[in-house]
């Protein structure tokens, strides 16, 4: 590994652009997620801004259970952000499908839509979790694992 | 001329420019954090000094994507064109002395014609990348400068009628041979209109409706990632350290205070970056306390307000002076 990769896979590290997508979740893990804004979570900490574009973001977070309907529009978004890009899945129903595990409308998992780097368990989830998927997500960027 | 040359490309030059710009950005996030209670960034280097340069790295380092029906042109040209124009102004500033790199009669006005320049390219770039919600953030941008554009160029030659120059230049030996800055006296509303106007240059809050990310996602720069969304960063960087230095040439005297003989570039240095930042100190203070107007309400607001106002001081000065 030369000494300007090294430079870039630690740049990227130190600043994750987040894109929040909700499928149609109950809210809960939303809010949970916007509490890691506030001042007392403080997700800037790591140079983590809440990015309103797919162009402009790298770590994609799902919340909500993958449905028919949002299917596409999940691959859709996730074709509009630039490589590299990460996708952390938020909640017991996005990973798992969870209480809509089973549905006739559900996917079983967003790891069957779209590859998934990191998981978060909770319904909903807390908002240390989500910070700790991040700050595990970040040192495997960092050390190149993905 | 090797020495020329050294000036404008490393110190008080390009390379300095640039470093000063980043630097500024994490003064701006850090100082909002701090505002908002929070921490702001602090894991990239000491207090998080190397986090704008990160973000630089990292957005350099991306896929680059030209969307199918953007305009080629315009979607590759806009983003080299915007850094390089504030580039450029930022040259005129009187960093390292009474004097900028360049330095011409009038160059307060090239400063005012490059800034709105700036706008009509982020124009251009909105309506180039061919997206409804880019393309409603470009036509506000265009919208606001109808709004803000008069009273700054009215308050800053309310600084330039005090000095009697139309050059950064005269208008910092002016406040050296006065021996106080302009600020003193009725131009603390000159001061005033251009903290307010500058904000809505640099669509800040609580002027950033072009970008408003709540109702257009990213306004005009949706559609720019990866390095062209670096370039466009770095331009507002730029501009955040010409607005800063403008403010504190204009109404703070500038580069102007007590020297020891031999150590002048470096003291004039000093005080001017110091003046600058009190200025950003203001930008950042701004941009923290105040929520989003509307588009109209901020038209309606400058038209109203801010205009009369000017050119009322435009007249006061006119007569003081
Ligand atoms: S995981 Fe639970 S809290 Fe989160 S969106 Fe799904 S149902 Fe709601």
């Amino acid at each position: 590994m030369g000494l300007i990769s090294r430079l870039i896979r630690k740049c990227r590290a130190k600043s994750p652009w987040i894109l929040l997508f909700d499928t149609g979740a109950c809210n809960a893990c939303d809010l949970e997620i916007t509490a890691c804004l506030t001042p007392r979570y403080d997700v800037e900490r790591f140079g983590a801004l809440l990015k309103g574009s797919p162009r402009h973001a790298d770590i994609l977070l799902v919340t909500g259970p993958v449905t028919r309907q949002a299917r596409d529009r999940i691959i859709r978004i996730y074709e509009q952000m630039p490589e590299p890009k990460y996708v952390v899945s938020v909640g017991t129903c996005t990973t798992s499908g969870g209480v809509y595990w089973g549905c006739y409308n559900t996917y079983p998992g967003l790891d069957s839509v779209i590859p998934v780097h990191a998981y978060v368990s909770g319904c909903p989830v807390k908002p240390e979790a989500v910070l700790k998927a991040l700050s595990v997500l970040v040192e495997r960027i960092e050390r190149g694992d993905i | 001329m090797i020495w020329k040359i050294l000036e404008v490309l490393i110190f008080p030059g390009a390379l300095f420019i640039l470093a000063m710009s980043l630097f500024y950005e994490w003064v701006d996030r850090k100082l909002y954090a701090r505002l908002q209670n929070r921490v702001g960034p602090h894991l990239a280097g000491p207090f998080g000094i190397f986090q704008p340069i990160a973000d630089l790295i990292k957005l350099l380092s991306k896929e680059d994507i030209v969307p199918a029906a953007a305009d080629k042109f315009l979607f590759t040209f806009t983003p080299i064109i915007a850094p390089t124009l504030i580039l450029f102004g930022c040259m005129f500033l009187p960093i390292a002395g009474p004097s900028g790199i360049i330095s011409i009669n009038g160059d307060l006005i090239i400063l005012i014609a490059l800034m709105s320049l700036f706008t009509v390219i982020i124009y251009l770039a909105g309506e180039g990348s061919n997206n409804r919600l880019a393309s409603i953030g470009a036509t506000r941008a265009a919208l606001q400068l109808v709004g803000y554009e008069i009273p700054l160029t009215l308050a800053l030659l309310c600084g330039a009628i005090s000095a009697r120059s139309l050059s950064l230049r005269g208008i910092v030996e002016a406040q050296t041979s006065y021996g106080s800055w302009i600020i003193a006296g009725p131009q603390i509303i000159g001061f005033a209109i251009f903290i307010v106007t500058a904000q809505a240059e640099m669509e800040r809050t609580p002027f950033d409706i072009p970008e408003a990310e709540q109702e257009i996602v990213a306004g005009w720069s949706v559609e720019y990632g990866g390095r062209r969304l670096a370039l466009f960063r770095l331009s507002r960087d730029l501009e955040l350290f010409l607005l800063s230095g403008l403010g504190a040439t204009v109404f703070l005297g500038g580069p102007s205070g007590p020297l020891i003989q031999g150590l002048e570039p470096f003291l004039h240095t000093i005080y001017f970056i110091a003046k600058s930042v009190v200025v950003l100190v203001i930008f950042t203070i701004f941009r923290a306390i105040f929520a989003r107007l509307r588009i109209d309400q901020v038209l309606s607001f400058s038209w109203r307000y801010l205009m009369p106002l000017a050119i009322l001081l435009v007249i006061i000065t006119g007569v003081v002076a």
